[in-house]
């Protein structure tokens, strides 16, 4: 036997009341927004932080340094590890994948006259082909020793001036730019390479912040990080490039938390709202109630049709919100590149802010959340109604 | 059809107990049409309610259409009364958002009946009350008081129940309107055997029901045969015979 109030019913309900029920699904819009773009930042950062490493690639660093721009790497120490056995060969030149690196943190000067610090990597040729997903997308790979210099899309973008054949200054001396590069939406694009040498030679040290190097497929990964970190001679230690990064997005855990917790704070005032709402609907409605139980729909029946408009209100302060999220981090991503934010190594990194299927799925839930937080009570007190004392109040 | 023995109902209002019926024992045919009148607060609504199964006896045993409401839960009333009882009420009391074709099919959505049945029992129903087919999915809003009046009269008889309860159907309506009401009523009586059961201040009503009892202060008074009752008021109000009425 179908008990069921039409849903017609309840949809025509939600709209007959329609500025109280507008007011409501903004209020929901607005968490929803502040929710979902929050939302959009940790996914962005962690996209960025996270995706910037290879599967299979170590990170090779001096014990104990939380980034490479802490970390120290002797020459000798790069000639040994890279005869390890287990690291893969170019397949053209059969050297080891090994990239040897060097980083520094020169400040950048923004359009509006700010500076930060932007990440530079004095690299090899070998480390185009050990960081996969970096690709030149204009011009050419610096030379050697030539004072050249490519540059990640989004720094090309953050900082004025940056196209090929313009000339910038850091260190000690002026570097030409000769490519830009992308890497996928990864941190690289907030990077700066130039020749090692080069770098050497500015910074007046040689020696490299860290390794990079590919694992053999055929190879146990974990037994060359046991390898490297067992070798007396220097006190390094390797771990994945994932691992690595995954600890680099810290910041992005944090703020999840912090989102967690802002929407658990937004989301009761949000929901006191559509209880609210949905308290005015029940009291306006009694007869309507009393009615329909004197008719022969249950309890259950009842609160289920005011849960469903309660529902019903959430999921519309869902779209809402969702479709003026996506809206806002489009107009952030165009007004102002993306979003700086600053790695463990101090230097600033953009993040395209984007509203993931999982961060659409996130507001959903928490949409529903609210929605049922917002219409149990006043639904169940709607169920709880006798017929005969809901007709008695309307006369 | 209906038995009821030492009815009685008390509500609480502050420290006070009020005796809304009090022992009230009743007996109604099937097929009357009957009307329970006295001052307001003498229990006319109250009794009216239990026995339609809307509200529950505080003492004494209540047999409706071969039932005994005291002992079914809230569950089980709420079916017994889906199928056996059709309701009117004063203020009509039609969902304001769904057509007057969707609050008749309302209580067919309590049946196994398909979407195309409930649709044509409740045109069909609709067409015996006399509402115009342009009306049907007009919103009640859109209606005169005396149609939405016909189209709560409609969701009462779409399930065909065995008993129809009106409280003060006519109270909200015009002195045409209330008249073409209690003679669609009166019509249900006849031309299909419904016992009707209606509460009622407006003396027109005397006209049309066979049967009258009479409350005050929770208490049954009297039942009296409505041709005495009938004369009687036609006397002291003056109001013209019943087939000028019609």
């Amino acid at each position: 036997m179908s008990r069921a109030i039409p849903l017609s019913y309840t949809l025509r309900s939600v709209f007959q009341r329609r500025t109280r029920t507008a007011l409501t699904v903004a209020v929901m819009a607005l968490v929803v927004l502040a929710v979902t773009v929050m939302l959009s930042l940790v996914s962005g950062i962690r996209r960025t932080l996270v995706e910037t490493g290879e599967a299979d690639n170590l990170i090779v660093m001096r014990k104990g340094a939380t980034n490479d721009g802490s970390s120290m790497v002797p020459i000798e120490a790069y000639r040994a590890v890279r005869y390890f056995p287990g690291i893969a060969a170019d397949p053209v030149t059969g050297e080891p994948l090994v990239s040897p690196e060097m980083v520094v943190q020169p400040f950048f000067y923004r359009q509006d006259g700010g500076r930060e610090n932007v990440l530079v990597r004095g690299v090899r040729p070998v480390a185009f082909a050990v960081h996969r997903k970096v690709r030149l997308v204009e011009g050419r790979a610096p030379r050697s020793s030539s004072g050249e210099a490519v540059v990640g899309r989004a720094v090309a973008a953050r900082y004025p001036g940056l196209r090929i054949g313009a000339e910038m200054r850091f260190g000690r001396r002026a570097w030409k730019v000769v490519g830009i590069l992308e890497a996928g939406g990864s941190s690289f694009e907030s990077e700066v390479w130039v020749d090692v040498n080069d770098l050497w030679s500015d910074a007046n040290r040689a020696l490299y912040s860290g390794l990079r190097l590919t694992v053999a497929a055929d190879a146990d990964a974990a037994a060359l990080a046991r390898r490297v970190a067992a070798d007396a001679r220097w006190a390094l230690e390797a771990k994945p490039e994932i691992e690595y990064y995954r600890e680099q997005a810290d910041s992005a855990n944090f703020l999840f938390s912090l989102t967690v917790a802002l929407g658990v704070i937004m989301g009761i005032g949000a929901s006191f709202g559509a209880m609210n709402t949905m308290f005015a609907a029940v009291r306006s409605r009694v007869a309507e109630i009393g009615t329909l139980r004197a008719l022969g729909f249950s309890r259950r029946s009842i609160l289920a049709s005011f849960l469903a408009e309660a529902l019903v209100i959430a999921l519309a302060g869902c779209v809402v919100g969702v479709v003026l999220a996506v809206g806002a981090t489009l107009a952030i991503n165009a007004a102002l590149l993306g979003v700086a934010i600053n790695l463990m190594t101090f230097t600033t990194a953009t993040v395209q802010l984007r509203v993931s299927a999982g961060n659409a799925l996130f507001a959903l839930c928490f949409s529903v959340l609210l929605g049922f937080a917002g219409g149990f009570l006043p639904a169940s007190r709607a169920a709880r109604l006798s017929p005969a004392e809901a007709l008695r109040r309307r006369a | 059809m209906i038995h009821l023995s030492n009815v009685s109902r008390h509500f609480r209002r502050g420290p006070d107990v009020i005796k809304a019926l009090d022992r009230v024992t009743l007996e109604i045919q099937a097929g009357r049409f009957v009307a329970l009148m006295g001052p307001s607060g003498s229990g006319k609504s109250t009794l009216l309610n239990i026995l339609s199964g809307i509200d529950r006896a505080d003492e004494g045993e209540v047999e409706v259409a071969g039932q005994r409401l005291t002992g079914l839960s809230e569950d089980e009333l709420a079916v017994w009364r889906a199928r056996h009882v059709g309701l009117v009420f004063q203020f009509y009391n039609l969902m304001p958002v769904l057509s007057a074709c969707e609050n008749v099919e309302l209580p067919l959505l309590l049946t196994d009946l398909s979407r195309p049945e409930r649709r044509r029992r409740a045109e069909l129903a609709l067409e015996v009350v006399g509402l115009m087919r342009e009306r049907f999915e007009h919103l009640p809003g859109a209606l005169s008081g005396g149609e939405q009046q016909r189209v709560a009269i409609a969701r009462a008889i779409v399930t065909d129940p065995d008993l129809i309860v009106a409280d003060e159907p006519t109270g909200d309506l015009d002195a045409r309107s209330a008249d073409q009401v209690l003679a669609l009523l009166s019509e249900l009586n006849r031309e299909f055997e419904k016992t009707i059961v209606l509460v009622t201040h407006d003396p027109r009503a005397l006209r049309w029901v066979q049967a009258i009892y009479h409350l005050d202060k929770g208490s049954l008074l009297e039942g009296v045969e409505a041709t005495r009752a009938t004369q009687a008021v036609e006397q002291t109000l003056g109001v013209p015979p019943r087939s000028a009425a019609r």
